[in-house]
Order: C-alpha cells, then sequence, then structure tokens
C-alpha cells in the first residue's frame, strides 16, 4: 500500500431507503486524480464525504494510508463574511506562508486583503476559498465542484495547478459538472 | 494555542457575540432595583436570585450561534477532517467564550453585589460563584446548541434548561449558607466538581453530536 492512498472496497449509502449508490469500489495511487460524474442527487458529494470520514456508509469500507493529512474544499467556502480577506488568510494558518504573496497574484486577491468577504463576488470568494487547497502540503486533495464560480481563466489557473500537484505525487478526488483538462481517470456513480 | 487566538480574532470582529450577552446580564441587572421599593432591605432581599438568573440567561444568549455560523458556513467540516481533536477544540472554543463573556460578567457581579450590600467579603465571595456557575451553564447551552444545531437555539435551551436548575439550588443555598456564616466550602467544592466533569464530557458528548449532524 506504499503508493496506494486509499482503497474503497464496495462503498454503499443510502438515505432512508433511497439508494443513492452501491458497490463503488476503486482506489487513488500518489500522482492519480479521480474525476467523480454523475447526475445531480447520484451522491457524488455524499462520495467524497465518506472519504474524507465524516460521513459513514451504509455497507464497504475505505481504507486511507493518510489519515490526518487531507485538503478538502466543498460547496460551502469555509470563509467569514464579516473579516477581511486579510484575516480569513490569518484564519486559515497562512498569512505567514512563503507563496502567499504568489498565490494572491495569480488568483488577483492581493488588493483585496482589506475587503471584508461580504463584498467579494462569489468567483472571488472561491478563489479566496482555493488559497486553502494552493498553499497545503496534503498529499490528498478533495475538492467538490471547484470549478464552479470561477471564470475561464482562473479555471484554468486551478487545472493548471492540479496537473502540477499530480506531477508532485499528490492524489485528487474531484467532482465537476464543468469539463477541465486534467489528467484524471473517471469513477461515474448513478 | 494557534487555535485560541484564531478563535479570539473571530470573537473580536463579531462584537454582538461577546458584548450582547454582558449587555443582557447589565441591563437585568439595572432594571431589578427599579421594579421593586427601591430601599435596601427590598433591594437585597431578591438580589442573588436575580443574580444568578441574569446569568443563566446571558450565558443562553452567548450560545445562541456558537456553533450555527461554523456549521452554515462549512468550518465545522474543515475541522473536523484537521489534525486536531475535535473535543479539544471544542473545549477551547467554550473556553474562550467563557473568558469573553464569563469573567466579565463575573465581575460585574462583583461590583453589582457590592453596590446593593455594601459588604466586601460577601462580594468578593461571590466572585468564585459567578465564574463557576457561568462556566457550568456555558457548557450545558453549549450541549444545547449542539442538540439542536439546524433547528434553532431556543430549542436547545429548553432541553438544557433543566440541568440548569441543580445548579441554581446550589447557588440559592450558598448564599444563605454565607450570609447565616456557616460553612459554604462544601457548596464551592461541588460547583467545582460538577464543574470538572462538566469542563471534560460536554465538549466529547458536543463532538459526537456535531459529527451525527454533518453526517
Amino acid at each position: 500500500m506504499n503508493d496506494t492512498l486509499i482503497i474503497a472496497d464496495n462503498l454503499s449509502y443510502k438515505i432512508n431507503e433511497n439508494k443513492l449508490f452501491s458497490k463503488v469500489s476503486f482506489s487513488l495511487n500518489k500522482g492519480e486524480c479521480i474525476h467523480i460524474k454523475g447526475s445531480n442527487g447520484s451522491g457524488k458529494s455524499t462520495l467524497l464525504r465518506i472519504i474524507l470520514g465524516i460521513t459513514i456508509p451504509t455497507k464497504g469500507k475505505i481504507k486511507k494510508s493518510i489519515e490526518e493529512d487531507i485538503s478538502y474544499l466543498g460547496h460551502k467556502n469555509a470563509l467569514k463574511s464579516y473579516l477581511s480577506v486579510e484575516d480569513n488568510i490569518k484564519l486559515m494558518g497562512l498569512l505567514n506562508h512563503h507563496e502567499l504573496k504568489k498565490n494572491l497574484e495569480t488568483l488577483g486577491l492581493k488588493r483585496k486583503l482589506d475587503i471584508k468577504v461580504a463584498n467579494l463576488s462569489y468567483g472571488q470568494q472561491k478563489k479566496l476559498a482555493l488559497l486553502r487547497i494552493f498553499m497545503s502540503n496534503s498529499n490528498l486533495i478533495v475538492l467538490d465542484e471547484p470549478f464552479v464560480g470561477l471564470d475561464i481563466e482562473n479555471q484554468n489557473i486551478l487545472s493548471n495547478f492540479l496537473n502540477n500537484q499530480l506531477q508532485n505525487e499528490k492524489g485528487i478526488i474531484f467532482t465537476s459538472h464543468i469539463s477541465c483538462e486534467i489528467d484524471s481517470k473517471t469513477l461515474k456513480i448513478d | 494555542m494557534k487555535y485560541l487566538g484564531l478563535e479570539l480574532l473571530k470573537l473580536r470582529k463579531k462584537t454582538r457575540s461577546w458584548l450582547g450577552p454582558i449587555l443582557v446580564f447589565w441591563l437585568i441587572m439595572i432594571a431589578y432595583p427599579l421594579t421593586i421599593e427601591a430601599s435596601q432591605e427590598n433591594l437585597e432581599i431578591g438580589f442573588f436570585s436575580v443574580l444568578w438568573i441574569a446569568i443563566l440567561l446571558s450565558m443562553m444568549f452567548a450560545t445562541e450561534d456558537i456553533f450555527t455560523e461554523d456549521y452554515n458556513d462549512g468550518t465545522l467540516e474543515q475541522t473536523l477532517i484537521n489534525d486536531t481533536s475535535f473535543a479539544y477544540q471544542v473545549a477551547l472554543k467554550v473556553m474562550i467564550h467563557w473568558l469573553l463573556i464569563g469573567i466579565p460578567i463575573s465581575l460585574l457581579s462583583f461590583i453589582f453585589s457590592l453596590g446593593t450590600n455594601g459588604n466586601l467579603s460577601l462580594s468578593l465571595l461571590i466572585l468564585p460563584f459567578a465564574m463557576m456557575s457561568s462556566y457550568i451553564f456555558l457548557n450545558l447551552f453549549v450541549l444545547g446548541n449542539a442538540l439542536s444545531l439546524n433547528k434553532g437555539s431556543v430549542l436547545g435551551a429548553i432541553i438544557t434548561l433543566p440541568m440548569a436548575l441543580p445548579v441554581l439550588i446550589v447557588l440559592g443555598k450558598s448564599i444563605t449558607a454565607i450570609q447565616l456564616e456557616i460553612n459554604y466550602s462544601g457548596f464551592i467544592f461541588l460547583l467545582l466538581g460538577s464543574l470538572s466533569i462538566i469542563i471534560v464530557s460536554v465538549p466529547i458528548v458536543v463532538s459526537y453530536i456535531i459529527k451525527a449532524h454533518l453526517e
């Protein structure tokens, strides 16, 4: 299991009697990316939450070689709207990160540091939330619809970043309805 | 320490969360003498009952959205997957709320007590009782708030309010003991014992409840 980050074995999940997905199996090695696809309500986000350990599957097992080293960005950005961009970066523990300046410039947030998050557009908030992912050292990156709210330029920045992470032997699992150029294998759940 | 600083940063910028409960306490204590015949004797009769109830209500307000905001914006999910124990983070969060709200309220209790009865030694004794009771109430309401995380804080308060009643009884008895100059240290130890159990058990229980909510 040296190169394997995650092994999912026959995962099933149902809410009451409503089956979301069943017998989902996959493995993720270092330097690999899985793109989870499926229709609305098929359980993509739930599968991600099972991978993270937030939700317990109805059946099946998930084996992780890294227990506490996951970067995650879900539908909610985990930002405090009443705080400034800078304070939110401080909350993420990234204020003294050596790559902060570079990433703020890349994402076009450098001149927004004093602005309250509530006054940012949805796309700008998403980019701020992505800083957490861009600057983490985690071996596994889990993203739920990361391209939503981003313009084409920023979608490309994110795709390039994720491709670079794959070259650095990180593992990535993400869901997306927006097509993107990431070297990934597809996991379809219905 | 890092987490402590970050929680403080959030609370500092969200003045309503910590100043609101302190103002509620202050207003109740200011309103009390206005409702009765303002003679010294009358004031002293019901003062301590009003004081403990004011602390109880303030602590209820203090926990009103202690987890709701983090639940709604996704911070709780991030907290859950990071490498620090979730129960430990809950305990720290409660402690910071107590430092910012419980301590000022305890100090105000001392000041109001001194202003009402003019007895320094009695008022000084009020301080540890106010500090311990505020921490206990805070923990109890945190538990209620966790139970009713996505159902509104009133329900949580109703669930946990009966648990606070024994503490109110102990507080009432301790004041009687102090005023009659009989041994009151037993009450201090009783509160201290309860607090030491609550301070450990509530964060653990709350962490499981929140995990269940997020699931």
